[in-house]
Protein backbone atom coordinates (compact mmCIF):
# COMPACT_ATOMS: atom_id res chain seq x y z
CA UNK A 1 0.00 0.00 0.00
CA UNK A 2 1.32 3.29 -0.68
CA UNK A 3 2.03 6.15 1.40
CA UNK A 4 -1.21 7.72 -0.03
CA UNK A 5 -3.54 5.36 0.39
CA UNK A 6 -2.84 5.50 4.23
CA UNK A 7 -5.12 7.98 5.59
CA UNK A 8 -4.28 9.59 9.22
CA UNK A 9 -0.54 9.15 8.45
CA UNK A 10 2.06 11.46 7.61
CA UNK A 11 3.84 10.69 4.42
CA UNK A 12 7.00 11.64 5.69
CA UNK A 13 7.03 9.64 8.31
CA UNK A 14 5.53 6.51 6.42
CA UNK A 15 8.77 7.48 4.23
CA UNK A 16 11.61 8.86 5.97
CA UNK A 17 12.80 5.92 8.39
CA UNK A 18 14.65 8.28 10.46
CA UNK A 19 12.25 10.59 11.14
CA UNK A 20 11.73 9.60 15.23
CA UNK A 21 15.47 9.23 15.70
CA UNK A 22 16.42 12.59 13.99
CA UNK A 23 13.38 14.23 15.98
CA UNK A 24 14.93 12.81 19.16
CA UNK A 25 18.40 14.09 18.68
CA UNK A 26 16.83 17.48 18.04
CA UNK A 27 15.01 17.83 21.08
CA UNK A 28 17.95 16.32 23.08
CA UNK A 29 21.38 16.09 20.82
CA UNK A 30 22.49 13.02 23.71
CA UNK A 31 20.08 10.91 21.35
CA UNK A 32 22.19 11.63 18.70
CA UNK A 33 24.02 7.91 18.99
CA UNK A 34 20.83 5.59 17.25
CA UNK A 35 21.68 7.48 14.49
CA UNK A 36 25.53 7.47 15.06
CA UNK A 37 25.56 3.66 15.32
CA UNK A 38 23.04 2.58 12.47
CA UNK A 39 25.23 4.74 9.81
CA UNK A 40 28.79 4.08 11.55
CA UNK A 41 29.99 1.10 9.24
CA UNK A 42 28.34 2.89 6.04
CA UNK A 43 30.04 5.88 6.39
CA UNK A 44 33.47 4.64 7.47
CA UNK A 45 32.85 2.31 4.70
CA UNK A 46 32.32 4.76 1.79
CA UNK A 47 35.45 6.87 3.61
CA UNK A 48 37.71 3.96 3.37
CA UNK A 49 36.65 3.12 0.01
CA UNK A 50 37.42 6.40 -1.25
CA UNK A 51 40.82 7.39 0.85
CA UNK A 52 41.95 4.01 1.00
CA UNK A 53 43.74 3.84 4.36
CA UNK A 54 42.10 3.60 7.53
CA UNK A 55 43.53 5.71 9.35
CA UNK A 56 42.44 8.30 7.16
CA UNK A 57 38.80 6.96 6.88
CA UNK A 58 38.46 7.16 10.89
CA UNK A 59 39.49 10.60 10.54
CA UNK A 60 36.90 11.26 7.46
CA UNK A 61 34.18 9.54 9.59
CA UNK A 62 35.01 11.30 13.05
CA UNK A 63 34.46 14.68 11.21
CA UNK A 64 31.53 13.53 8.93
CA UNK A 65 29.40 12.70 12.32
CA UNK A 66 30.92 15.87 14.17
CA UNK A 67 29.80 17.91 11.43
CA UNK A 68 26.43 16.02 11.68
CA UNK A 69 25.94 16.72 14.46
CA UNK A 70 26.58 20.12 15.38
CA UNK A 71 24.22 20.67 12.36
CA UNK A 72 21.74 19.01 12.84
CA UNK A 73 19.66 22.02 13.04
CA UNK A 74 19.80 22.35 8.99
CA UNK A 75 18.83 19.29 8.00
CA UNK A 76 15.64 18.80 6.65
CA UNK A 77 13.42 15.87 5.41
CA UNK A 78 13.04 15.96 1.81
CA UNK A 79 11.49 12.21 1.15
CA UNK A 80 9.46 12.15 -1.84
CA UNK A 81 7.08 9.12 -2.75
CA UNK A 82 9.22 8.35 -5.15
CA UNK A 83 12.23 7.66 -2.70
CA UNK A 84 10.32 4.05 -2.00
CA UNK A 85 9.63 2.98 1.21
CA UNK A 86 12.46 2.83 3.68
CA UNK A 87 14.01 5.93 2.58
CA UNK A 88 16.13 8.30 4.68
CA UNK A 89 16.94 11.73 3.55
CA UNK A 90 18.69 11.80 6.71
CA UNK A 91 21.01 9.20 5.61
CA UNK A 92 21.28 10.75 2.10
CA UNK A 93 21.98 14.29 3.70
CA UNK A 94 24.71 12.29 5.77
CA UNK A 95 26.49 11.38 2.68
CA UNK A 96 26.74 14.51 1.35
CA UNK A 97 28.35 15.66 4.36
CA UNK A 98 30.98 12.71 4.09
CA UNK A 99 31.09 13.03 0.80
CA UNK A 100 32.58 16.95 0.91
CA UNK A 101 34.39 15.57 3.72
CA UNK A 102 36.24 12.97 1.60
CA UNK A 103 36.31 15.33 -1.51
CA UNK A 104 38.53 17.87 0.92
CA UNK A 105 40.21 15.00 2.37
CA UNK A 106 41.67 13.49 -0.83
CA UNK A 107 42.48 17.10 -2.08
CA UNK A 108 44.58 17.71 1.00
CA UNK A 109 46.24 14.40 0.67
CA UNK A 110 46.31 14.23 -3.15
CA UNK A 111 46.47 10.44 -2.80
CA UNK A 112 44.27 8.18 -5.13
CA UNK A 113 43.32 4.80 -3.54
CA UNK A 114 45.59 2.70 -5.77
CA UNK A 115 46.33 -0.07 -3.69
CA UNK A 116 43.64 0.12 -0.68
CA UNK A 117 42.98 -3.14 -0.21
CA UNK A 118 42.91 -4.42 3.06
CA UNK A 119 39.30 -4.00 2.20
CA UNK A 120 39.81 -7.50 0.73
CA UNK A 121 41.36 -8.74 3.20
CA UNK A 122 37.54 -10.08 4.22
CA UNK A 123 38.00 -13.93 4.66
CA UNK A 124 35.70 -15.56 2.83
CA UNK A 125 36.98 -19.10 4.08
CA UNK A 126 39.63 -19.17 6.86
CA UNK A 127 40.89 -22.58 5.94
CA UNK A 128 40.91 -22.10 2.14
CA UNK A 129 44.18 -19.96 2.30
CA UNK A 130 45.43 -20.40 -1.32
CA UNK A 131 41.66 -19.36 -2.39
CA UNK A 132 41.56 -16.46 0.26
CA UNK A 133 45.06 -15.01 -1.53
CA UNK A 134 43.34 -14.82 -4.70
CA UNK A 135 40.21 -13.60 -3.71
CA UNK A 136 42.10 -10.97 -2.33
CA UNK A 137 43.93 -10.03 -5.01
CA UNK A 138 40.93 -9.86 -7.46
CA UNK A 139 39.03 -8.05 -5.25
CA UNK A 140 42.34 -5.81 -5.21
CA UNK A 141 42.41 -5.54 -9.01
CA UNK A 142 38.72 -4.72 -9.58
CA UNK A 143 39.08 -2.18 -6.41
CA UNK A 144 41.89 -0.59 -8.07
CA UNK A 145 39.93 -0.24 -11.42
CA UNK A 146 36.80 1.61 -9.75
CA UNK A 147 39.66 3.67 -7.93
CA UNK A 148 40.77 4.80 -11.41
CA UNK A 149 37.64 6.04 -12.44
CA UNK A 150 36.80 9.71 -12.42
CA UNK A 151 34.81 11.31 -9.41
CA UNK A 152 31.49 10.85 -9.61
CA UNK A 153 31.58 7.71 -11.68
CA UNK A 154 33.89 6.32 -8.80
CA UNK A 155 31.37 7.65 -5.98
CA UNK A 156 28.16 6.14 -7.71
CA UNK A 157 29.79 2.74 -7.69
CA UNK A 158 31.08 2.38 -4.46
CA UNK A 159 27.09 3.88 -3.35
CA UNK A 160 25.75 1.17 -5.60
CA UNK A 161 27.52 -1.41 -4.58
CA UNK A 162 28.94 -0.95 -1.46
CA UNK A 163 26.39 1.18 0.38
CA UNK A 164 23.63 -0.58 -1.79
CA UNK A 165 21.83 2.67 -2.00
CA UNK A 166 19.47 3.12 -4.99
CA UNK A 167 19.56 5.66 -7.65
CA UNK A 168 17.39 8.06 -5.97
CA UNK A 169 19.57 7.84 -3.24
CA UNK A 170 22.87 8.13 -4.99
CA UNK A 171 21.60 11.22 -6.82
CA UNK A 172 20.99 12.80 -3.68
CA UNK A 173 24.20 11.95 -2.74
CA UNK A 174 26.08 13.61 -6.10
CA UNK A 175 23.67 16.39 -6.28
CA UNK A 176 22.52 15.03 -9.81
CA UNK A 177 19.60 13.91 -11.38
CA UNK A 178 18.35 10.40 -10.99
CA UNK A 179 18.46 10.52 -14.84
CA UNK A 180 22.03 11.13 -14.82
CA UNK A 181 23.33 8.40 -12.30
CA UNK A 182 21.38 6.14 -14.24
CA UNK A 183 23.69 6.85 -17.19
CA UNK A 184 26.76 7.25 -14.94
CA UNK A 185 26.71 3.53 -13.84
CA UNK A 186 26.65 1.75 -16.84
CA UNK A 187 29.15 4.09 -18.21
CA UNK A 188 31.23 3.34 -15.25
CA UNK A 189 31.17 0.01 -15.18
CA UNK A 190 32.14 -0.10 -19.06
CA UNK A 191 35.41 1.68 -18.50
CA UNK A 192 35.85 -0.87 -15.31
CA UNK A 193 35.16 -3.69 -17.59
CA UNK A 194 37.59 -2.20 -20.37
CA UNK A 195 40.08 -2.12 -17.81
CA UNK A 196 40.03 -4.47 -15.86
CA UNK A 197 40.40 -6.86 -19.49
CA UNK A 198 43.04 -4.53 -20.50
CA UNK A 199 44.73 -5.44 -17.19
CA UNK A 200 43.55 -9.23 -17.38
CA UNK A 201 45.13 -9.95 -20.80
CA UNK B 1 15.73 -0.78 -37.29
CA UNK B 2 17.42 -0.09 -34.49
CA UNK B 3 16.41 2.98 -32.20
CA UNK B 4 18.77 6.24 -32.04
CA UNK B 5 22.17 6.02 -30.17
CA UNK B 6 20.02 8.49 -27.27
CA UNK B 7 17.35 5.67 -26.57
CA UNK B 8 19.25 3.13 -26.95
CA UNK B 9 21.63 4.35 -23.91
CA UNK B 10 18.46 5.63 -21.58
CA UNK B 11 16.86 1.75 -22.09
CA UNK B 12 20.67 0.26 -21.84
CA UNK B 13 20.78 2.53 -18.18
CA UNK B 14 17.70 1.21 -17.25
CA UNK B 15 17.97 -1.97 -17.63
CA UNK B 16 21.37 -1.66 -15.93
CA UNK B 17 19.46 -0.39 -12.83
CA UNK B 18 17.04 -3.08 -12.91
CA UNK B 19 19.88 -5.66 -13.17
CA UNK B 20 21.53 -4.02 -10.44
CA UNK B 21 18.81 -4.08 -8.27
CA UNK B 22 17.98 -7.58 -8.22
CA UNK B 23 22.30 -8.35 -8.00
CA UNK B 24 22.47 -6.73 -4.89
CA UNK B 25 19.19 -8.07 -3.82
CA UNK B 26 20.18 -11.40 -4.53
CA UNK B 27 23.64 -10.66 -2.81
CA UNK B 28 21.78 -9.77 0.53
CA UNK B 29 19.57 -13.43 0.36
CA UNK B 30 22.92 -14.73 -0.40
CA UNK B 31 21.94 -16.10 -3.25
CA UNK B 32 24.03 -18.26 -5.19
CA UNK B 33 22.20 -17.77 -8.63
CA UNK B 34 22.96 -14.35 -10.00
CA UNK B 35 19.69 -12.96 -11.47
CA UNK B 36 19.29 -12.93 -15.55
CA UNK B 37 19.49 -10.01 -18.43
CA UNK B 38 19.81 -11.51 -21.81
CA UNK B 39 19.33 -8.58 -22.78
CA UNK B 40 22.40 -6.36 -21.15
CA UNK B 41 25.47 -6.23 -22.12
CA UNK B 42 27.10 -9.27 -20.99
CA UNK B 43 30.91 -7.22 -20.05
CA UNK B 44 28.49 -5.45 -17.92
CA UNK B 45 26.86 -8.11 -16.76
CA UNK B 46 29.95 -9.79 -15.83
CA UNK B 47 32.06 -6.64 -14.25
CA UNK B 48 28.80 -5.94 -12.33
CA UNK B 49 28.63 -9.28 -10.61
CA UNK B 50 32.25 -9.02 -9.88
CA UNK B 51 31.89 -5.78 -8.06
CA UNK B 52 29.28 -7.04 -6.08
CA UNK B 53 31.07 -10.34 -4.94
CA UNK B 54 34.03 -8.40 -4.38
CA UNK B 55 33.19 -5.00 -2.59
CA UNK B 56 32.45 -5.55 0.96
CA UNK B 57 31.32 -3.00 3.54
CA UNK B 58 33.85 -2.47 5.58
CA UNK B 59 33.12 -2.28 9.26
CA UNK B 60 35.84 0.24 11.34
CA UNK B 61 37.45 -1.31 15.12
CA UNK B 62 35.25 -2.08 17.95
CA UNK B 63 38.02 0.48 19.48
CA UNK B 64 37.06 3.25 17.34
CA UNK B 65 33.74 3.12 16.94
CA UNK B 66 33.37 3.60 20.99
CA UNK B 67 36.32 6.23 21.19
CA UNK B 68 34.16 8.00 18.79
CA UNK B 69 30.70 7.54 20.35
CA UNK B 70 32.27 8.88 23.80
CA UNK B 71 33.48 12.46 21.65
CA UNK B 72 30.22 12.70 20.40
CA UNK B 73 28.51 12.73 23.53
CA UNK B 74 31.01 14.93 24.73
CA UNK B 75 30.41 17.73 21.64
CA UNK B 76 26.08 17.28 22.33
CA UNK B 77 26.84 17.94 26.31
CA UNK B 78 29.07 20.92 25.05
CA UNK B 79 26.49 22.39 22.97
CA UNK B 80 23.41 21.35 24.77
CA UNK B 81 25.60 23.98 27.45
CA UNK B 82 26.16 26.63 25.15
CA UNK B 83 22.74 26.43 24.65
CA UNK B 84 22.08 26.35 28.25
CA UNK B 85 24.29 29.24 28.78
CA UNK B 86 21.95 31.38 26.50
CA UNK B 87 23.68 31.11 23.42
CA UNK B 88 20.99 33.11 20.79
CA UNK B 89 22.73 31.21 17.54
CA UNK B 90 21.56 28.37 16.53
CA UNK B 91 22.95 25.64 15.54
CA UNK B 92 22.17 26.33 11.47
CA UNK B 93 24.26 29.38 11.71
CA UNK B 94 28.06 29.37 11.25
CA UNK B 95 30.46 32.00 10.38
CA UNK B 96 32.35 31.74 7.34
CA UNK B 97 28.85 29.88 4.83
CA UNK B 98 28.00 31.78 1.57
CA UNK B 99 24.86 33.08 2.93
CA UNK B 100 24.33 33.28 -1.09
CA UNK B 101 23.79 29.57 -1.31
CA UNK B 102 21.05 28.42 -0.56
CA UNK B 103 20.12 27.62 2.82
CA UNK B 104 18.01 24.06 2.38
CA UNK B 105 20.93 22.56 1.04
CA UNK B 106 22.47 22.20 4.51
CA UNK B 107 25.66 19.55 3.00
CA UNK B 108 25.96 21.99 0.48
CA UNK B 109 26.76 24.64 3.00
CA UNK B 110 28.67 22.74 5.40
CA UNK B 111 31.15 21.89 1.88
CA UNK B 112 31.50 25.12 1.77
CA UNK B 113 33.88 25.05 4.38
CA UNK B 114 37.45 25.21 3.99
CA UNK B 115 39.44 21.82 4.35
CA UNK B 116 41.35 23.20 7.61
CA UNK B 117 38.51 23.83 9.13
CA UNK B 118 38.20 22.45 12.68
CA UNK B 119 37.43 19.27 12.06
CA UNK B 120 36.44 18.22 15.89
CA UNK B 121 33.78 20.67 15.74
CA UNK B 122 34.93 22.48 18.75
CA UNK B 123 35.19 25.35 16.81
CA UNK B 124 31.40 25.68 16.48
CA UNK B 125 30.48 25.12 20.10
CA UNK B 126 33.07 27.85 20.97
CA UNK B 127 31.63 30.13 18.33
CA UNK B 128 28.12 29.73 19.14
CA UNK B 129 29.10 30.36 22.87
CA UNK B 130 30.13 34.06 22.37
CA UNK B 131 30.25 34.09 26.27
CA UNK B 132 33.14 32.05 26.13
CA UNK B 133 34.84 34.09 23.53
CA UNK B 134 34.19 37.29 26.15
CA UNK B 135 35.35 34.97 29.04
CA UNK B 136 38.26 34.07 26.43
CA UNK B 137 39.38 37.44 25.97
CA UNK B 138 39.37 38.66 30.11
CA UNK B 139 41.44 36.02 30.61
CA UNK B 140 43.88 36.84 28.48
CA UNK B 141 43.93 40.45 29.61
CA UNK B 142 43.88 39.49 32.95
CA UNK B 143 46.73 36.93 32.29
CA UNK B 144 48.70 39.59 30.74
CA UNK B 145 47.91 42.71 33.16
CA UNK B 146 49.34 39.94 35.80
CA UNK B 147 52.39 39.73 33.90
CA UNK B 148 53.16 42.67 33.73
CA UNK B 149 52.44 43.31 37.91
CA UNK B 150 54.84 40.08 38.16
CA UNK B 151 57.60 42.13 35.86
CA UNK B 152 57.52 44.96 37.78
CA UNK B 153 57.55 43.20 41.19
CA UNK B 154 60.51 41.69 40.00
CA UNK B 155 62.44 44.52 38.60
CA UNK B 156 61.85 46.18 42.16
CA UNK B 157 63.08 43.60 43.61
CA UNK B 158 66.54 42.76 42.17
CA UNK B 159 69.69 43.61 43.24
CA UNK B 160 70.84 46.83 41.81
CA UNK B 161 74.43 47.23 39.58
CA UNK B 162 76.40 50.53 41.03
CA UNK B 163 75.11 52.17 37.54
CA UNK B 164 71.18 51.06 38.22
CA UNK B 165 71.73 52.47 41.75
CA UNK B 166 73.29 55.53 40.48
CA UNK B 167 70.51 56.25 37.87
CA UNK B 168 67.66 55.52 40.39
CA UNK B 169 69.42 57.96 43.47
CA UNK B 170 69.21 60.61 40.46
CA UNK B 171 65.75 60.05 39.67
CA UNK B 172 64.77 59.95 43.16
CA UNK B 173 67.14 63.27 44.15
CA UNK B 174 65.03 64.44 40.97
CA UNK B 175 61.48 64.09 42.75
CA UNK B 176 62.52 65.17 45.35
CA UNK B 177 64.39 68.32 44.31
CA UNK B 178 62.90 71.63 44.55
CA UNK B 179 62.48 73.58 41.62
CA UNK B 180 65.35 76.78 41.90
CA UNK B 181 67.58 74.95 44.44
CA UNK B 182 70.80 73.15 43.39
CA UNK B 183 71.22 69.25 42.98
CA UNK B 184 72.58 67.77 45.56
CA UNK B 185 75.97 66.00 45.70
CA UNK B 186 76.20 62.25 45.17
CA UNK B 187 78.95 60.53 47.19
Amino acid sequence: MSADQEPGRSRVAYLDRDRALVEAARRDLSAFEPLYRRYLAQVYSYAYYELGDHHDAEDATERTFLLALTNLGRFEERAQPADGEGASTFRVWLFRIARNVVANQRRAHRRRPEVPLEAAAVVHDPLDVEGDAAARADAATAWAAVGRLPGDRRRAVVLRFVEEMSTAEIAGVLGRSEGAVRVLIPRALRSVARDLGGRER
Amino acid sequence: MSPPPSERAEADALLTDLYLDALLAARERHATDAPTAAALDPAIRAVAARLAADLDRVHPSFRFEERLAARLAEAAARLRLAMAAGAEASTARRGGTDPARSPDDPADEIGSWPVDADPTGDAEVHGRGRPLLIGGALTSAAISIAGAAAYVAWRRARPLTPLARAVRGVGQGRLAHEPGSPPERLD
